[in-house]
């Protein structure tokens, strides 16, 4: 990644959106960042964890949203800039102490980044982080370009601090994670004291609660008029368009392609908004009386759609009759990632202009051309990853055991074990914590006739983020269910970030490694180690486990992530298949490790009728020279 | 090949999850999908295969009674009240200390070993009784490692997958087999299967079956046990003769009678099923002389079975007599109403006379078995 603290003020830098966000809360001064790695929000903490050390600040990976908020909170109470960020689930985590700490508001600068994934691309749900904004009374902006991420970023903590209260910055996938040139600007350096003084009875509570809610709808309305001036919103258009476009974010980029597609320029303006809660209410109904008819386009919800309805609604005479298009009126889809072609066809739609879009045969096409370089793959474990020699046992555990027992699913690389890579086994998967919270019911049903046996599967860095407060209710209400954790000793699915378990802060300095094992015992739980990768060692241990039930007991599955581990050393054995063994599709395999099995280091050789290895993927862990039972999948050690 | 073998997927419906399995072993052990696990067959995984070996040994799926019958004896299935016997005789082991250990007679155990030691097999497949009362295949090759697998476990045990498992193996060339009636059944279909790969039943040697009238599902038997007695301390099941009516279980510390009113319902479904009670598929069929104390009764069947009795008699292992007619009428009997009841069972499970489930046969042959023509 980019070494953000050093580029030089003026220059211009190829940056992703995080790193410009990151950027932005170096030129303002910050002294104090913290997240909990979330895609597609983790590179905003890692650049500046990358850069800690250089630019004077302290840079944490907390364990989970609300301790990284608490302590972004704390720092800022005591006169410090900080920043914290996370993804939309993320902010879930946080509300319990974000409803407090928005009417409490703040010292120094504090903003909160979260980032939603519009199609859920790396998520098990999408979610609008928006509608927080409006709900808990703070201000929001959203950045449409690369330069904005920055200088919003940089103009938020400006506001926050001379606001006394904490601001929102939504990013989406593609702001975050796409590249463009920014502009870089001077960095205000952390020199701070930090130094936490009360000034007033109850300054840093909630309390009294009503007069401070009254404040916190005050101080809305001054920043609403500050939102009237800012730089980051504008009209661009004829001065009478057809059709306005109002959007926000990503959604403004995609309008003007839209636009120019359809060389429709004349006939659609555009009303770009950066600060979407509260709403510039004279500058928007200023514009919104341009056009009878209006298309928003914004990712997710109709936040901004509905909320300028409520503006019309308040004084339509001020903006005359409108009529809106957007995600309520079905133009622009309401679930999934809105793009150029979405936004182009509802475009066409409201103009009634002659619009062929895509060639119904491109994705052929484009298929035909690339596949030659592309293996279809589905989304899956990677070759050699614990995760699924784990699920292969648990599978076969569950299998013997026969009591049609199953698996509560959580967050993380694992969740993808709901599909064919973890053999279908995850049944739920819901938030962090979820796996062992509901084992919790499940495991207590049994006074109504329940009799399955319960698995809740979580993974190391889930374990201290929300799994142990589950694991003690389970213990202490003598829940009946397995806890397995999936400890591949890193946060692997955001990017191998630390955590308490791995002996290393997000700096790279040693840290005490708290072990999950240790942790359990010490609640007086039965607790089992195992190493996923001994197949009937694994299974042996959870038939026992399974057996021995009435109460919570514990399996850790430890070993470290394939892709750690191969940075770090060569891979233990060398794979080939002898495919004079291998009997392939007859009866007595059916091809058990390409069809079943499915790393994607095995690949079926159609021509010899046998399997063999794709040594370009095969991480050498020798997993599957266990499954295969005409021993044909042959094992050595490498040189 | 044959339309009626079908794939693993279709054991599963038709068999296992109707709960017709007899946990005869026979799809166990070809392959990494079906696993015998504490009293079940277990489907690990999904086998996509239309046909499959699973299928065509299974003793519940669709089953020719006349072709597995020429299998074994070249001839059409015999619906006499004893199936095929070519004589009927009492018997027990010459050796004392074999008598002792065995369940009546220790005719079982003399014959397999003199088998082994005779060199007419290099290995047998037994039974033997694991931890916990488990039962599980196993193949011997020593005549001293015979009299470790004697007594009736009266638990259903997959036997025939340790057959599947190990007779394939290079050092092994012809494997005796003692078995149930339905592993007799299965061993037959598997020597009568048309598919490719025939497994090892060119490999078998003489089946020595076991009369049997039902066996007992594993889980809930050995739950129900372990409240009155440790498992592992079990050194022998026994039923005595009617009009006694009770399971009796032998420990190391304690003998206990059971009712057998209270062991029934851990019969397995499919015993209710079966037609045979004297494994007429196998080459000689042993069980209990009753109120003989101490000897068995021996079926021999077919011309191999035949010189196997021979053999062992010549050579003063085996102790022969004649059956009393009493003896020999009340086993006729036994028999034929085992068939009744199954056919009964059968016809009160698919609610009709025609479908009989898994059996493929004429309404002759099913008329001949009914009367024990």
């Amino acid at each position: 990644m980019a070494n953000v603290a050093t580029f030089e003020a003026g220059t211009a830098q190829l940056l992703m959106g995080n790193e410009g966000i990151a950027r932005g809360a170096l030129e303002a001064g910050i002294g104090f960042a913290s997240a909990y790695p979330g895609n597609p929000s983790s590179e905003i903490i890692g650049t500046l964890a990358d850069v800690a050390a250089d630019a004077g600040i302290y840079v944490e990976w907390s364990i989970n949203e609300k301790v990284a908020l608490e302590a972004a909170a704390a720092a800022a109470f005591a006169g410090v800039r900080s920043i914290c960020a996370m993804k939309h689930n993320g902010l879930n985590v946080v509300l319990d102490f974000l409803m407090g700490l928005n009417v409490t508001g703040t010292k120094a600068g504090l903003v909160l980044v979260t980032c939603d994934d519009p199609g859920a691309l790396s998520s098990t749900e999408e979610e609008d982080s928006r509608p927080v904004a409006k709900w808990a009374c703070v201000p929001l902006l959203e950045p449409a370009t690369f330069q904005e991420e920055k200088d919003m970023t940089r103009w938020a903590f400006e506001l926050s601090e001379q606001f006394k209260t904490m601001f929102l910055l939504r990013g989406v996938t593609r702001t975050s994670h796409a590249r463009g040139d920014v502009r870089i600007g001077e960095r205000l350096p952390p020199n701070r004291e930090a130094r936490f003084t009360v000034d007033v009875p109850l300054q840093y509570t909630a309390i009294p609660a009503p007069p401070k809610h009254m404040a916190a709808h005050q101080r809305q309305e001054r920043i609403r008029e500050v939102f009237e001036e800012a730089p980051f919103n504008w009209y661009q258009g004829p001065e009478k368009p057809e059709l306005l476009i109002a959007t926000c974010g990503s959604g403004w980029f995609y309008s003007i392609e839209a636009v120019r597609a359809l060389k429709a320029e004349d006939r659609v303006g555009i009303l770009k908004l950066g600060t979407t809660w509260p709403l510039p209410e004279k500058l928007v109904r200023r514009n919104l009386a341009r056009a009878e008819k209006v298309l928003v386009v914004e990712e997710i919800d109709p936040f901004l759609e509905n909320n300028l309805k409520e503006l019309v609604g308040e004084d339509p005479a001020a903006v005359g009759p409108k009529k809106f298009y957007g995600k309520r009126s079905g133009h622009i889809p309401s679930a999934g990632e809105i793009n150029p072609d979405i936004v182009t066809a509802a475009l066409a739609k409201i103009l009634d202009i002659e619009h062929a879009p895509v060639d119904p045969d491109y994705s052929q096409k484009a298929l035909a051309l690339t596949s030659f370089f592309v293996h279809p793959r589905m989304v899956g474990f990677c070759a050699g990853c614990p995760h699924r020699a784990t699920f292969w046992s648990v599978k076969n555990a569950l299998k013997l055991d026969g009591r049609d027992g199953f698996v509560t699913g959580d967050i993380g690389c694992y969740t993808m074990a709901v599909g064919p890579t973890g053999f279908w086994q995850l049944k739920t998967a819901q938030a962090m914590g979820s796996a062992a919270g509901m084992a919790c019911g499940f495991g207590n049903l049994k006074g109504l006739g329940f009799k399955q046996p319960v698995i809740a599967a979580c993974g190391d860095s889930t374990f201290f983020h929300a799994t142990i407060p589950a694991l003690i209710s389970g213990i202490y209400n003598k829940a009946d269910y397995i806890l397995l954790v999936l400890d591949n000793s890193a946060t692997a699915m955001t990017g191998f970030q630390p955590h308490p378990g791995t002996g290393r802060t997000a700096t790279g300095g040693p840290a005490p490694a708290i072990d999950i094992a240790d942790v359990c015992r010490a609640l007086g739980v039965r607790t089992e180690v195992t190493d996923p990768f001994d197949l009937q060692g694994t299974t042996e241990k959870l038939l026992d486990l399974l057996e021995d039930d009435g109460k919570v007991r514990v399996l850790v599955s430890r070993r470290e992530c394939q892709l750690v581990r191969a940075r770090r050393e060569k891979a233990p054995y060398v794979m080939r298949v002898d495919q004079e063994k291998c009997i392939g599709e007859t009866c007595g395999c059916a091809r058990l490790c390409t069809r079943v099995f499915q790393c994607p280091g095995l690949i079926w050789d159609a021509a010899k009728g046998a399997a063999r290895i794709d040594e370009v993927i095969c991480a050498g862990c020798g997993v599957c020279a266990d499954i295969c039972s005409a021993g044909a999948i042959i094992r050595e050690a490498a040189q | 090949m044959s339309p009626d073998i079908k794939g693993g997927r279709q054991l599963l419906a038709d068999v296992i999850n109707r709960d017709l399995c007899s946990l005869c072993g026979a799809c166990v052990g070809m392959c990494p999908y079906l696993t015998a696990y504490k009293g079940r067959v277990v489907a690990l995984d999904d086998c996509n295969l239309d046909q499959g070996r699973c299928y065509a040994f299974c003793p519940r799926t669709t089953t020719d009674l006349d072709a597995a019958s020429r299998a074994v004896f070249g001839a059409p299935y015999d619906a006499g009240p004893i199936g095929k016997a070519r004589d009927v005789f009492m018997t027990r082991s010459a050796a004392g200390d074999v008598r002792s250990r065995g369940q009546y007679g220790g005719t079982v155990s003399a014959l397999a070993a003199f088998a082994l030691e005779r060199g007419l097999i290099d290995s047998a497949v037994l039974t033997a009784t694991g931890g916990g009362m488990l039962p599980e295949g196993t193949l011997v090759r020593a005549a001293s490692e015979v009299i470790g697998c004697a007594r009736s476990n009266y638990v259903a045990a997959p036997t025939l997958a340790a057959f599947n498992r190990e007779a394939r193996r290079e050092d092994v060339a012809k494997v005796g087999v003692v078995a149930t009636p339905c592993q007799a059944l299965a061993l037959a279909k598997m020597r009568a299967s048309p598919l490719e790969n025939r497994n090892n039943a060119d490999k078998l040697g003489p089946v020595i079956g076991l009369f049997c009238t039902w066996a007992l599902r594993y889980q809930e038997f050995a739950r129900f046990l372990r409240e009155k007695v440790a498992l592992n301390e079990i050194k022998k099941f026994d039923i005595p003769p009617p009009p006694a009516n009770v399971f009796q279980v032998f420990s190391d510390s304690t003998s206990l009678s059971i009712p057998l009113d209270d062991v029934r319902g851990f019969i397995r479904n499919t015993c209710n099923l079966c037609l045979d009670m004297t494994a007429e598929l196998a080459d000689v069929s042993v069980g209990a002389a009753e109120g003989v104390e101490g000897w068995n009764t021996l079926i021999v069947r077919s011309d191999r079975g035949a010189e196997l009795v021979e053999a062992a008699r010549a050579a003063g292992v085996l102790e022969v007599d004649a059956l009393p007619d009493e003896n020999l009428n009340h086993l006729k009997g036994a028999s034929l109403g085992k068939r009744r009841r199954a056919f009964a069972n059968i016809a009160a499970m698919t609610g009709s006379e025609s479908d009989l489930l898994y059996l493929d046969i004429s309404d002759e042959l099913r008329r001949r078995l009914v009367e024990g023509e």
